[in-house]
C-alpha cells in the first residue's frame, strides 16, 4: 500500500503548495470557508422564534427524493459507462504495476472519501437552510453528512457490480434499463396521481417518499433513513439503514479485497468517461458534456462576417437541444422555479408571485450559466481570425445565448402566467428581465476572462460570481423596491429591475468588447 | 519473452481481436502495424493486463497478469495520463516504490536528461503539455529496466529530438536483450528499427514475418502492408 499512499500524500501536499503560491486563490478559499462557517454558525445560534418548523414528513420526503434522484441518475449513467473511482493515470501506471488489484481498490476507496469533500461542502451549505426550516436535532448536520459519505461510497460499488454483470450478456443491460425505467415511471405516475388529489407538492413529496416502503427500500431508503435521523432521532429505521449500509459497503469492500480480482476492464470505460467529463468541465463545457447530438437538424449556417458566428452557434445549440433551443438548462430553470413557487406557498398577489419566480429563476440561471458557450470558442483560433471588429464578434458570438434565454424566459413566464393568472405585461416584463440578466451573466463572465483568465476552480468561480452579482444587483433591487413602493405596482418594480440589468449588460459589454482582439486579451 | 497464443477479445458481439498468435523474443523489436480500428490497441491492452480475454499470454514464462510478469514489463499507453498533483519526479518515485526499485535516482536523472526534462522535474502533472506527459510515461516505463516493453503509438506528440532519443533507447534495450513491441500505424516511424512485423487487419494477425525473411524475398514492408490492407490500390502500384 505504501506506493499508493505516496500518491495520496504527495498529491495533497502539492495541491496545498499550489494554493499557497497563489494568494488571490488562497484568499478566495478562506473567504468561502469563512462564509460557510458563518452561515452554519448563524443558523445554529439564530433566535429560536425565527426558526420555522416545517413538518418532519416533508424533510424525510425531500431527503428520500434527493437520494432517489441521485442513485437513479448515477446508476443509470453507470449502467452504460461503468463506474469508477479511478483516473487514467491509475490505469496506466498503477494497474500495470505489480501491486495487488485489491490494494489498488482500497486506495481508490480512500481517494473516494477525499473526493466527497466537495460533496460535503455542498451538503454543509444546505444545513443552514434545513436548520431554518426544520426542527433539527443537535447532531442533525452530522447524520446528513454521514448519509452523504455513505452514498458516495456505496454507489460506485453497486455500479461496478451491476456493470460487470450486465456486460457479460447483451440482453441483461436492456432488462436492467427496463426495470430502472419502469420503477421511475411508477414513482412519477404515483406522484402525479397524488398531486392531482392533494394539489400540494409538499404533501405529495411526503406521501410518495415518506412511507415504510420508501424508508426500507434497498440502499435508497437505507441511506435516506440515516439522514432522516436529523429530525426524527435515532429510530429503528436509522439503525436498520446504518447497519445495512455498513454491511453493504464493508461487505462489498471485503469481498473485493479478498477475491481474486479482475476488475480492471470493468472500470476502464468508466474511467475514460470520467476523464472526458473532467476535460469538459475544465473547458467549461460540463453542461454540454455527453449530450446526444442530433444529426437531422436543418439549421443552415448563413450570415456574413461575424454574423456567421451567430448562425454557427444556433446550429450547435439546436443540435444538442431537445427541441429548438429547449435543453437541460431550460428544463432545470423552468421546472425548479415553478416547483419553488409551489413549495413557498404563501401568496400576496399574482404579480408578486411572478416576481418570486423571476428572482428564483435568475439565481438558477446564474448557476447554470457559470460556463458560457464562449469559453469553448476561445480555445480555438477561428474566432480571432475572422476579419471583423472584436465588438461585432462578441455581439454575434453571444447572440444565440440571448435568443435562447429569451425563448426560455417566455416559456417559463407564460406557463407561470397561466398557472398564477398574471397579466400579459407582467409576463413580458419578467421574460425580458430574465433575458437581460442572462446578458449580464454572459458579459461579466467575458470580463472576468479578460481580467483574470482561467480561474483556479469552477467551485470558487461560482462562489465569487454569486457574491459579485449580489453586489452589482443591489442598486437594481433598491430601485425596484422604491419603484414598487412609490407606484404600488409590481410590474413597474420588475421593469426597474430589468432597466438596471440593461444598464449593467451594456456596461459590461463595452468593458469586455476587446476580448477577440487577440489570444492574450482572452486571458 | 512474450508469447501470445490465440488471443481473442470480444466486446459484446464485436470481435476486436480474433485468435492472435505471435511471439517476441529477447532482443527483438516487434512492430504491430495496421489501419485504425484493426485491433492493435486492444491487443496491447490485453497484454498489459488491462482487459479480460480468451487465450493465453505469458511474459517471461509467467501469465501476463501475475505479479512476476508485471515486475518485468513496461507499458506506454496510447494516451498518456499523469497524476495532476504529482510532479515529474514524484511519478518516478512512485514507480520506484511500486516496483521496489533500489538506487533508481541516477537512472531517473539520466532518463530525464535524455528527454530534456531535467528542468521540469518539479513541474506538476497538470501543467505538462501532451508531449511532456508522453515523455513522463516513457520514463516511468523505462525506469524499471524492463525485460519486455510495449508501446502504443509512442512517437505521437514527441518532438524530433525525443523521437531520435527514443529510437536510440530502443536499440540500447534490444542490445540488452529486452523484447520490444511497438504498435503504430505510421510505418515510416519504425522503418529502420524493426526485426519482426505483425500486420493486423480486421481484428486478425494476417502477417507475421521477420525483416531477414522479408528482405530475402526482396519485399518491402510498405508494399506488403498495402497489399494486405488495400489490395486494390497495391495492385495498381500505389504506395504511401
Amino acid at each position: 500500500m505504501k506506493p499508493l499512499f505516496f500518491i495520496i500524500r504527495k498529491s495533497l501536499k502539492n495541491l496545498i503548495k499550489g494554493i499557497l503560491k497563489k494568494p488571490l486563490v488562497l484568499i478566495g478559499y478562506i473567504f468561502a470557508l469563512l462564509f460557510v462557517v458563518l452561515m452554519v454558525f448563524m443558523a445554529f445560534f439564530m433566535p429560536s422564534e425565527l426558526i420555522q418548523s416545517a413538518p418532519p414528513e416533508l424533510f424525510r420526503g425531500i431527503v428520500t427524493l434527493v437520494f432517489t434522484f441521485m442513485y437513479f441518475t448515477y446508476l443509470k449513467v453507470g449502467l452504460d459507462k461503468g463506474s469508477t473511482y479511478f483516473r487514467m493515470a491509475d490505469v496506466n501506471l498503477a494497474f500495470t504495476s505489480p501491486i495487488k488489484p485489491n490494494k489498488i481498490m482500497l486506495y481508490a476507496f480512500i481517494k473516494q472519501i477525499g473526493a466527497t469533500i466537495l460533496f460535503l461542502f455542498i451538503a454543509i451549505c444546505q444545513i443552514p437552510n434545513l436548520k431554518n426550516n426544520f426542527a433539527m436535532h443537535s447532531y442533525g448536520a452530522a447524520v446528513i453528512l454521514l448519509a452523504a459519505v455513505l452514498f458516495a461510497l456505496a454507489y460506485p460499488l453497486i455500479n461496478m457490480a451491476i456493470y460487470s454483470w450486465v456486460t457479460k450478456k447483451e440482453q441483461r443491460k436492456k432488462r436492467v434499463k427496463w426495470v430502472f425505467n419502469v420503477l421511475a415511471i411508477f414513482v412519477v405516475v404515483f406522484a402525479l396521481i397524488n398531486l392531482g388529489s392533494t394539489g400540494d407538492i409538499g404533501k405529495t413529496i411526503s406521501a410518495v417518499f415518506d412511507n415504510p416502503i420508501a424508508h426500507y427500500f434497498p440502499v435508497i431508503g437505507w441511506t435516506a433513513s440515516i439522514a432522516n435521523a436529523a429530525v426524527t432521532g435515532f429510530t429503528m429505521e436509522f439503525w436498520v439503514g446504518a447497519v445495512l449500509m455498513t454491511i453493504l459497503i464493508a461487505g462489498g469492500s471485503v469481498a473485493i479485497y479478498r477475491m481474486n480480482l479482475d476488475y480492471y476492464e470493468d472500470v476502464l470505460k468508466g474511467t475514460e468517461y470520467v476523464e472526458a467529463a473532467v476535460k469538459a468541465k475544465r473547458e467549461g463545457n460540463n453542461l454540454r458534456f455527453n449530450l446526444k447530438v442530433k444529426d437531422n437538424v436543418k439549421q443552415k449556417i448563413t450570415g456574413k462576417g461575424a454574423a456567421a458566428l451567430f448562425y454557427k452557434n444556433l446550429a450547435e445549440l439546436r443540435k444538442t437541444a431537445i427541441f429548438l433551443f429547449f435543453d437541460r438548462s431550460s428544463i432545470t430553470v423552468i421546472v425548479s422555479s415553478i416547483i419553488f413557487k409551489f413549495v413557498m406557498s404563501e401568496t400576496i398577489d399574482e404579480a408578486s408571485t411572478m416576481l418570486t419566480i423571476l428572482v428564483f429563476s435568475l439565481y438558477i440561471q446564474l448557476i447554470m450559466q457559470v460556463q458560457v458557450k464562449l469559453n469553448s470558442e476561445l480555445d480555438k483560433h477561428y474566432v480571432f481570425l475572422i476579419p471583423e471588429s472584436s465588438q461585432k464578434k462578441l455581439l454575434y458570438g453571444t447572440l444565440a445565448v440571448h435568443v435562447k434565454n429569451l425563448i426560455d424566459g417566455f416559456i417559463l413566464f407564460v406557463i407561470s402566467g397561466i398557472l398564477f393568472k398574471a397579466s400579459v405585461p407582467v409576463i413580458i416584463a419578467c421574460a425580458l428581465t430574465y433575458t437581460l440578466f442572462g446578458a449580464v451573466y454572459v458579459y461579466t463572465d467575458v470580463l472576468s476572462l479578460r481580467l483574470f483568465g482561467g480561474v483556479h476552480s469552477k467551485g470558487l468561480l461560482l462562489f465569487i460570481k454569486i457574491i459579485v452579482h449580489i453586489l452589482i444587483f443591489i442598486p437594481g433591487i433598491i430601485a425596484a423596491v422604491l419603484t414598487g413602493a412609490f407606484t404600488e405596482s409590481t410590474l413597474f418594480a420588475i421593469c426597474a429591475l430589468g432597466g438596471w440589468s440593461l444598464v449593467l449588460a451594456i456596461t459590461f459589454f463595452m468593458l469586455s468588447s476587446g476580448i477577440f482582439n487577440n489570444l492574450e486579451s482572452a486571458g | 519473452m512474450l508469447k501470445v497464443n490465440k488471443l481473442t477479445k470480444n466486446y459484446g458481439k464485436v470481435i476486436a481481436v480474433n485468435k492472435a498468435t505471435f511471439e517476441i523474443d529477447n532482443g527483438e523489436i516487434g512492430v504491430l502495424i495496421g489501419p485504425n480500428g484493426a485491433g492493435k490497441s486492444t491487443t496491447i491492452k490485453s497484454i498489459a493486463g488491462l482487459l479480460r480475454f480468451e487465450g493465453e499470454i505469458t511474459i517471461g514464462g509467467k501469465p501476463n497478469k501475475s505479479k512476476e510478469a508485471k515486475r518485468i514489463f513496461g507499458y506506454v499507453p496510447e494516451s498518456p495520463a499523469v497524476y495532476e498533483y504529482l510532479s515529474v519526479w514524484d511519478h518516478l518515485e512512485f514507480i520506484a516504490r511500486a516496483y521496489n526499485l533500489t538506487d533508481w535516482e541516477s537512472a531517473a536523472e539520466n532518463l530525464l536528461a535524455r528527454f530534456d526534462m531535467s528542468d521540469k522535474k518539479d513541474k506538476l502533472g497538470k501543467d505538462l503539455s501532451k508531449g511532456m506527459q508522453q515523455k513522463v510515461s516513457l520514463c516511468c516505463a523505462l525506469l524499471i529496466k524492463p525485460s519486455m516493453i510495449m508501446l502504443d503509438e509512442p512517437m505521437i506528440g514527441l518532438d524530433p529530438k525525443a523521437i531520435k532519443e527514443l529510437k536510440d533507447i530502443f536499440l540500447e534495450l534490444k542490445r540488452s536483450g529486452c523484447a520490444i513491441l511497438i504498435s503504430t500505424h505510421i510505418l515510416d516511424s519504425i522503418a529502420d528499427i524493426w526485426d519482426k512485423a505483425l500486420i493486423m487487419n480486421e481484428s486478425e494477425i494476417v502477417y507475421n514475418n521477420t525483416r531477414e525473411k522479408l528482405e530475402a524475398d526482396g519485399e518491402s514492408l510498405e508494399h506488403i502492408f498495402f497489399s494486405i490492407t488495400e489490395p486494390e490500390k497495391a495492385e495498381g502500384g500505389q504506395t504511401a
